[in-house]
């Protein structure tokens, strides 16, 4: 009996052993071992005038740079933001990184929106959070920089840097204290489609401006009806069974009245507003429109490729050009900008760009800004990164897309990106109650019941952060 | 004799540690991935635990907070549903198709259990898209033979309507939950003793008769075992509800299992989520018991 319970000691200790040695791993602050530096590049290589002459007209990033050309390995873990997840373009990128730092050591992962949050988060716990990532503010600047785990960029952002990206995307990068964790390399206005095959046939298209792409709310209430009289019994879906795509409903019930998802400092959810609460009472009375809660923003994009919905809300360049790329699509896309009654819309927007985990390592971290600045900020390269983006710089970089008419259409709408709320408190609660309010307004709950209860349930996560 | 004894003793000693030698890698690793795990939960249940923080201790504040959550109410009561109609209707079911089959010849009989095996072997992904396929709302099959037969005036939103979704997940999970339980219940059948299904059937007793007082007391272990996994299986239901509403609409399919993963792996609320899996192990473990109880007694 005593052998036995000595055997289960000793068996524990071995099993306490071997967590113990899981856990141990040191991936702390310590400074990791240099590789040896690689040659130097051929002269030639950075003779290139146009690369390395801006990156040294770059202020201080650029003092940071000098300092940090000696030998680091950093990590880029990046969402898939267009060709940003495709390791062959961004291979290239990084070619043309080390042509100019050859020291730097990039090594890149590559997240999917369904696992990347995971990923991260654990690393973060196991203390290997990656030294760059490519997101959002919602992400760097809401979520990890809240939370004291971001590499503070103010001084990536001179003041050429503040007088050449846009306003609205400035203040996105940063938190309400004024702390910019996010270096921004492209952003996209979020739009809706019209299927203009089967509004030229319902005598609809009379109802729009397809030179501005914009629309009124009483418009869009009559091309809707004249679409649905001519016999298309689905012309669009406020669609709810999850938070896929979730900007175009959001979109489309702030502009048709001109309510607003939050208030201007992005600390309080304002979806029970008056102009929200006339948005949904007008899209859940409208012929035509359904509160689907069996399909998300994937699903009706598909539904609109394959003619079921005759409007997506659920849209952007990339989805046209991925859809009519794969064949999906065999009808005249219309993109348009959703409803409004000024005719003035605020569009949803994306913005993306990179932050810095604080892994406490000063050299990794004035590398990666290197990074940062060459990869946003050098002439030549950040036309390269942002169009490996399929979306549109956040600075006036020219016509990057001259002689592309998909994306030449779509840069129309680029100035009629509203206020980037995502960055508010309690995000990914307020995500979730979203749909299950447009669940239950579609059901037949009273919309101010709905809304009263999403705003509640918001606010209190927002507070609780 | 002492000698043959200490020898004796020495053997013992050597096998014990050859027993234990061989267990050492399985055995780490369920302490490892499967106890360890176990008081983990139970000991974070206990605080406020969440991503890049240090965790706060609680006591029962979750436990309390879940008991108010009128969400967690809903899924407790929707997998409760869940339970009640797929375990039943699953054990019914398999042991009706075995006794039609399992006397079959050969490949009948096997062709059957590969049928009904199928949606067990096939991926849940690709079981939820083909029947999320089916039951669309626009273009879904059995809109397609409702409204043409007259059975349906108009298309139902069989899972975006909350009257319907909660039934359409069950149709799914018993597809997916006979194909085991059929397989067990033939080759117990297949067991039976002949001799004694044969003596009573020269006695006069009837096919139902022969199947109550002969076959079912033989293959009733087998039914405890069913039960036992069925009701774990039903109880744990997530993929389906993961891949087909998200628990929507208006959660009317939100379940224990869905409701843990939404709060530990969206919310990151990890210690409440593992109050809600020690509820639901609770559970769990004292239906299983009931059922092991009420089978001994038998």
């Amino acid at each position: 009996m005593k052998k036995r319970k000595f055997m289960a000691l000793a068996l524990s200790c071995v099993m306490v052993c071997s967590l113990a040695a899981c856990g141990s791993k040191d991936t702390g602050t310590s400074q990791p071992a240099p590789e040896p530096a690689p040659a130097p590049a051929p002269a030639e290589k950075t003779d290139d005038g146009a690369e390395s002459d801006s990156s040294a007209d770059s202020q201080t990033p650029t003092d940071t740079a000098a300092d940090a050309s000696q030998a680091a390995d950093i990590t880029l873990w990046t969402y898939p933001v267009g060709n940003w997840g495709d390791s062959e373009t961004v291979n290239s990128m990084i070619s043309n990184f080390n042509a100019v730092y050859p020291d730097i050591h990039v090594t890149v992962e590559y997240l999917d929106y369904t696992n990347g949050d995971d990923q991260i988060n654990t690393a973060i716990e196991g203390k290997q959070a990656p030294d760059l990532v490519l997101e959002g503010p919602e992400r760097l600047v809401a979520n990890w920089g809240a939370k004291g785990l971001m590499v503070d960029l103010g001084d990536l952002w001179t003041d050429e840097a503040k007088s050449l990206i846009y306003d609205s995307v400035q203040s996105a990068c940063k938190s309400n204290d004024g702390v910019f964790y996010e270096y921004p390399l492209c952003m996209t206005a979020h739009t809706m489609a019209v299927n203009r095959d089967i509004f030229e046939a319902a005598g609809a298209l009379q109802y729009l401006d397809e030179t501005t792409g914009t629309w009124t709310t009483e418009n869009f209430q009559k091309a809707v009806q004249a679409v649905y009289d001519y016999g298309q019994q689905n012309v669009g879906a406020v669609y709810c069974s999850g938070q896929g795509g979730d900007q175009g409903t959001r979109a489309l019930i702030n502009n048709l009245y001109g309510g607003t998802f939050t208030n201007a400092e992005h600390t309080e959810y304002t979806a029970n507003s008056e102009e929200n609460i006339k948005a949904l009472e007008l899209l859940k009375s409208m012929d035509g429109i359904n509160f689907d809660a069996s399909i998300a923003g994937g699903d009706e994009v598909n539904m609109f490729c394959n003619g079921t919905f005759a409007m997506a809300f659920c849209w952007n360049a990339t989805q046209e050009k991925n859809n009519a790329d794969q064949g999906n699509i065999n009808f005249d896309v219309l993109p348009m900008a959703f409803p409004t009654e000024s005719g003035e819309p605020q569009l949803c927007g994306g913005i993306w760009g990179f932050g810095i985990f604080d892994n406490g390592d000063p050299a990794k971290i004035a590398a990666a800004k290197t990074f940062i600045d060459f990869m946003a900020n050098d002439e030549k390269q950040a036309v390269e990164s942002v169009k490996a983006s399929n979306f549109w710089p956040v600075k006036d970089l020219g016509n990057i897309y001259d002689g592309d008419a998909l994306m030449s259409e779509y840069a129309k709408f680029i100035p009629y990106m509203g206020d980037y709320y995502q960055v508010v408190g309690g995000w990914a609660e307020a995500r979730t109650a979203w749909w299950n309010m447009l669940q239950q307004v579609g059901s037949g709950t009273d919309v101010k019941t709905a809304v009263e209860e999403f705003v509640t349930t918001a606010n209190a996560a927002a507070s609780a952060q | 004799m002492s000698k043959n004894n200490s020898m004796s003793k020495a053997l013992v000693r050597r096998e014990t540690i050859a027993g234990y030698a061989f267990m050492l890698p399985s055995l780490i690793f369920f302490l490892g991935f499967v106890i360890y795990p176990m008081v983990q939960c139970v000991f974070t249940s206990f605080f406020d635990a969440t991503m890049n923080r240090e965790d706060i201790f609680v006591g029962f504040a979750n436990y309390i907070e879940l008991f108010q959550d009128k969400v967690f109410l809903g899924a407790l009561k929707n997998t409760v549903i869940i339970v009640v109609v797929s375990v039943p209707v699953t054990c019914i079911f398999s042991l009706w198709v075995s006794s039609v089959i399992y006397d079959l010849a050969g490949p009948a009989c096997s062709a059957f259990r590969c049928i009904f095996y199928l949606p067990v072997v096939t991926g849940s992904v690709a079981v939820a898209v083909v029947w999320k396929w089916m039951f669309n709302n626009y273009y879904g099959i059995f809109n397609y033979i409702g409204t043409n037969t007259g059975l349906i005036e108009k298309n139902i939103n069989w899972l975006g309507d909350e009257r319907f979704a909660l039934g359409c997940i069950i149709l799914i999970l018993l597809t997916t939950s006979v194909g085991q339980p059929i397989v067990l219940y033939v080759s117990a059948l297949n067991n039976v003793d002949q001799s004694l299904v044969e003596a009573a059937e020269v006695d006069g007793a009837t096919k139902f008769q022969c199947f109550w007082k002969i076959k079912w007391p033989q293959i009733m272990p087998t039914t405890l075992y069913i039960l036992v996994i069925t009701t774990i299986n039903s109880f744990q239901c997530f993929a389906l509800i993961q891949l087909l509403t998200s628990g929507g609409p208006n959660h009317s399919t939100d379940t224990i299992m869905y409701y843990i993963y939404y709060n530990a792996f969206k919310l990151y609320r990890y210690g409440y989520g593992n109050a809600m899996g020690v509820v639901l192990a609770i559970i769990i473990a004292v239906l299983s018991a009931v059922q092991f109880k009420m089978a001994e007694s038998k």
